[in-house]
């Protein structure tokens, strides 16, 4: 601690002074409590200044930036969308769009990535990305009964809640670690009193969005404040449209992002709109603003991003690798790019240059769990055996859960089935289900060694509960007909094959095993 | 009034099932039932006709049971009634239905096909052979045939199925699955000329057949066709683009035409499709071995061997993997492992031979090729066969260096000079210090396995690992089931 209250060190450093400093060097934590004592002196005592702004405003205002500094999330990258969001909103315009036009369809674009029997897939055939953002989304429900019965992290990075209610609780968390109650009260403010003076108005604003997660309040200083500007400011603009937008009123959020955009180009506006229409599952308009922002701003590594991450949301993995190549080529350091492009050529039998993009990110200082599994496979599968283990080692030391540890067990199954040891595969995946009980990839493969091993009721028993807990999955399905058909239970597999089927629609041999099924059922 | 008649719109409902017009049919099956108040036989039969065919077994079982109860006199009723048993998987219940339904009518083929396949089922093989061949007697047919033909497989007898098969090829000429089948069959037996041309017929009915084109491929490439072969295959990869064999087979065909780096990726493309299967992990080894990559050839072999320890052509490779990686011990190990299990192949002898000699043991290395020279004996006389001419002339040098041995005069000099002359020829840099790698004699028998043309007929016994190199193709039985189901691959799960 090299502060403390000043004037322990017998040398007096002006508190103002010493707070915006640090303040500077994001000490947030020692910036808020030196305001804090500032605050608490009679307020009476500094009015000697003329100014428009008294040394008691510069305090009060600068600490709530640092209050607000410490729990900021960029809003750009603070998309969830609850189950309510997904079911009950209905803000697509067109019911059934046109296929490669919506976000909506997996799978009906034309984009020539792996297929599921080489990629695995998340929920209804998106195929696993390569980095997982707050906004990630993969697939969503179709019925609110089938959203509240899939896995909560299923359809998002986060478990998912009823109405993105993290908002609040982000605000709720961060009140804790005020020890004397809220720092502002906002039903206490004349927000109007507050439009008037612009420098207090930001501070305050971004203080009441982001710290207090009061939405409401925020609009209505916002507004206060654009009026007060004469509608000059585009920073204003944008706040009331993102205020709208988290309200819900994406509409409306557009025209204010639009008007800023005219008053002023910003990358994050672009940005902003662009989520907007992404909201509105218009991916095609999205490009298009992108495109244009491109011309504006060439280069922007964001914006190629966007345009990236959009493609890939349509299963266009091909063009979206390439985009990502783009960013590369602005910023080769750009984790997301990267691990991307990685897994793209892991699934596309390129293990080798997979391994060569997930070592540019530990060269870069990546430390984790799965960037460490992921070199561990990709070392593994261009059969440089000599770093395999000793990375899914790593992996497993590092592993800050349990979900962790059973994805670096299910791997290292996977290489135990590579060395032929069947026995070690086994216990592996019986690790990773001790570890993970609702790992359906698991399951699944024991159920094959069962099978290996003749244990035929185990198998079944196995499959059924692979099945039901990924019913996305065509593997479980598939193998449980193939299983019962061996057995001669032609109904059950049947069932299963259809389901395999619906899973996976391009798969041959489930195509045939239905072919032959249905000769039966027409014979006489 | 007149009374209603019960079966008035039978015609109706026949016609529209018939026309596969399904939603129509059944609209008219529920007001004819209203109509009668249940007892209209037809409506229910054909009612659970179409359940079946959607896959509802179990309805369309309670249905026929209904049929049958309203009309127990007929064997109609029996055998749908025995056929949903069988289609539910309880095949004794369905024998036992069968065999009352055979009691009300006696003539009738179905009645003992089926009783044949559900005792196939509970694996009664006679019996179910007794029932196929009445089934033949009272009328033929094609499925009566694959059954009797599936049986005999089953029971390990394949001359037996090929007669039986032959019999239906006459029988039916243009059914493909037949002419497929019999075509593995001969392939299987080595007789090419006939497996061609059944292959060739089927390939003519159906030139998409996904199973023939590959048998068909496989002994392009046994021959040295390896163009041929792969546009054969380029045929087949847009349909099934996720095949092991196929992808397995193309990676054969690189191989041949000594495209190494292509041949690897194929192999692994199917081995990542397939892990469990040996023969794959076979073949990537030896592509290794060629390639001199022997850490990932002994990876590779040792992979193969755990899935199927009862190879000898597998420990003699893992051999030659660790005389490379400087392991001579465990490669001592394996020799005696591969010569345990291996009966004919004179190659795993000679390349023991080879390391013993290597080694200083003189004695040893005499003993293995003595015995080499006995499988060759024996492989001689059973056919007239011509030898890898390289793996001759080895086997020639190396019996000259052995006599050398056993009159005692051994010069280093002598020794040295052979090395060289054996080093030569498989394109390695002719170092003196370096030991006459046994690893050459196999890379000698592969390279001659891809100049493959002028030796037509090599049997499997004598053609060295050459043939064994070449695909595993088409399973006999169906695909081998769960074991080819597709593994889940794992993912590289987020790297935030």
């Amino acid at each position: 601690r090299c502060g403390g209250p000043a004037g322990e060190m017998g040398l007096e450093v002006e508190p103002l002074f010493q707070a915006w400093s640090y303040f500077r060097r994001r000490k947030f934590r020692e910036c808020s409590d030196l305001c804090s004592q500032l605050l608490e002196r009679p307020p009476g005592e500094q009015e000697q200044t003329d100014s428009e702004y008294t040394v008691f405003q510069a305090a009060w205002s600068l600490k709530t930036r640092a209050l607000t500094e410490m729990v900021y999330v960029d809003e750009i990258d603070m998309d969830e969308e609850g189950i309510a969001e997904m079911m009950l909103d209905e803000n697509a315009i067109a019911q059934v769009a046109r296929p490669g036009t919506s976000l909506k369809l997996p799978g009906t674009s034309q984009g020539a990535g792996p297929s599921p029997a080489v990629r695995p897939v998340t929920q209804s055939g998106r195929p696993i990305t390569g980095f997982v953002r707050p906004c990630t989304q993969s697939g969503r429900p179709s019925t609110m009964e089938q959203a509240l019965k899939t896995p909560r992290t299923a359809l998002t990075a986060r478990p998912i809640t009823s109405a993105s209610g993290r908002y609040v609780r982000l605000g709720t968390a961060s009140m804790l670690t005020n020890p004397g109650g809220p720092f502002i009260n906002l039903s206490r403010l004349n927000l109007a009193k507050y439009a008037q003076k612009p420098k207090l108005a930001k501070a305050l604003f971004e203080y009441i969005f982001h710290h207090e997660n009061d939405v409401k309040n925020a609009l209505d200083l916002a507004a206060l404040a654009t009026e007060h500007a004469q509608f000059k400011d585009w920073w204003w603009k944008v706040q009331v449209g993102k205020c709208y937008y988290r309200l819900g009123l994406y509409r409306e959020a557009e025209k204010q992002f639009k008007s800023a955009l005219k008053q002023q180009d910003m990358v994050d506006t672009i940005l902003y709109l662009a989520k907007v229409y992404l909201r509105l599952d218009q991916p095609v308009t999205a490009l298009n603003l992108f495109k244009q922002g491109l011309d504006r701003f060439p280069g922007e590594v964001a914006l190629i991003c966007g345009i990236a991450r959009i493609h890939e949301e349509m299963n266009n993995i091909s063009s979206a690798a390439e985009y990502y190549k783009d960013v590369l080529k602005q910023d080769n350091t750009h984790v997301e790019a990267i691990a991307c492009i990685g897994s793209n050529h892991f699934y596309s039998d390129q293990p080798e240059t997979a391994l060569r993009f997930y070592r540019r990110l530990l060269q870069m200082g990546v430390y984790n769990c799965q960037l460490f599994n992921n070199l561990g496979l990709c070392c593994f599968y261009a059969q440089q055996y000599d770093m395999t283990l000793s990375s899914f080692e790593r992996a497993l030391f590092l592993a800050e859960n349990e979900e962790e540890t059973a994805d670096v067990w299910y791997n290292l199954g996977h290489v135990a089935v590579g060395i032929g040891d069947l026995n070690l595969a086994y216990q592996c995946f019986k690790l990773t289900l001790v570890n993970n009980n609702d790992y359906a990839e698991a399951y699944n493969n024991l159920a094959v060694l069962e099978m290996r091993k003749g244990h035929i009721e185990q198998a079944r028993a196995l499959l059924q509960t692979a099945s039901s807990l990924a019913p996305h999955m065509y593997e479980p399905h598939f193998n449980f007909a193939v299983l019962s058909e061996k057995v001669g239970d032609l109904q059950r597999s049947y069932t299963a094959a259809r389901k395999s089927e619906e899973a996976f629609p391009g798969h041959v041999d489930t195509q045939q095993l239905i072919k032959q099924l249905k000769q039966h059922f027409a014979m006489l | 009034p007149e009374l209603p008649v019960l079966e008035r719109n039978n015609w109706l409902i026949y016609l529209l099932y018939v026309r596969q017009d399904y939603d129509e049919c059944k609209a008219l099956i529920k007001e004819q039932l209203q109509e009668s108040h249940g007892l209209c036989e037809y409506a229910i039969y054909v009612q659970a006709l179409i359940l079946r065919l959607e896959g509802k077994i179990q309805e369309s079982l309670e249905l026929f049971q209904t049929c049958s109860i309203l009309n127990p006199r007929s064997a109609d009723n029996l055998k749908q009634v025995a056929r949903s048993l069988f289609l539910l998987g309880k095949h004794k219940a369905a024998i036992e239905v069968y065999n009352e339904a055979a009691k009300v009518d006696e003539k009738d083929w179905e009645i003992s096909h089926n009783l044949g396949v559900c005792y196939m089922y509970l694996k009664h093989f006679n019996k179910a052979q007794d029932q196929l061949n009445h089934a033949l007697e009272l009328n033929r047919h094609d499925l009566t045939y694959m059954m009797l033909g599936k049986i005999h497989l089953l029971e390990g007898e394949t001359d037996k199925a090929i007669e039986v098969y032959k019999k239906a090829v006459e029988f039916s000429p243009e059914n493909t699955d037949i002419l497929t089948t019999l075509g593995l069959l001969y392939l299987q037996r080595g007789d090419y000329q006939k497996a061609f041309e059944h292959l060739g017929n089927a390939l003519t009915y159906d030139p998409g057949n996904y199973k023939a084109t590959l048998a068909a491929g496989s002994m392009m490439q046994a021959h040295g066709d390896f163009d041929v072969a792969l546009s054969k295959y380029k045929v087949v990869a847009s349909m099934v683009p996720e095949s092991p064999p196929l992808w397995n087979n193309i990676g054969m065909c690189f191989f041949g035409k000594k495209k190494y780096v292509a041949a690897i990726s194929c192999l692994k493309r199917a081995t990542y499709l397939a892990p469990f299967d040996w023969k794959i992990l076979y073949n990537l080894g030896l592509v290794h071995l060629t390639m001199q990559q022997y850490a990932s050839a002994f990876h590779f072999l040792s992979a193969a061997i755990n899935l199927q320890p009862k190879m000898g052509e597998l420990y003699m490779l893992l051999a030659v993997a660790l005389t490379n990686l400087e392991d001579v011990e465990n490669a001592k190990l394996s020799y005696e492992q591969a010569v345990a299990l291996d009966k004919c192949n004179p190659l795993v002898n000679l390349n023991y031979a080879v390391l013993l000699y290597n080694q200083g043991d003189k004695k040893g290395a005499l003993c293995q090729y003595q015995e080499m020279e006995k499988k060759v004996q024996a492989a001689k006389e059973s056919s007239s066969l011509e030898f890898d001419p390289e793996m001759v002339e080895v086997a020639q040098k190396m019996g000259a260096a052995l006599q050398v041995g056993e009159s005692l005069v051994w010069t280093k000099t002598s020794k040295e000079s052979k090395s060289k002359q054996r080093a030569a020829p498989s394109g390695k840099s002719s170092s003196a210090q370096q030991p006459l790698g046994s690893n050459q004699a196999l890379g000698q028998a592969m390279s001659s396995a891809a100049g493959y043309g002028k030796t037509m007929q090599l049997p499997p016994g004598a053609g060295a690992s050459a043939p064994l190199a070449k695909p595993p193709s088409l399973p006999l039985e169906p695909e081998s089931g769960p074991e080819t189901s597709p593994e889940e691959t794992s993912a590289p799960t987020a790297a935030e």
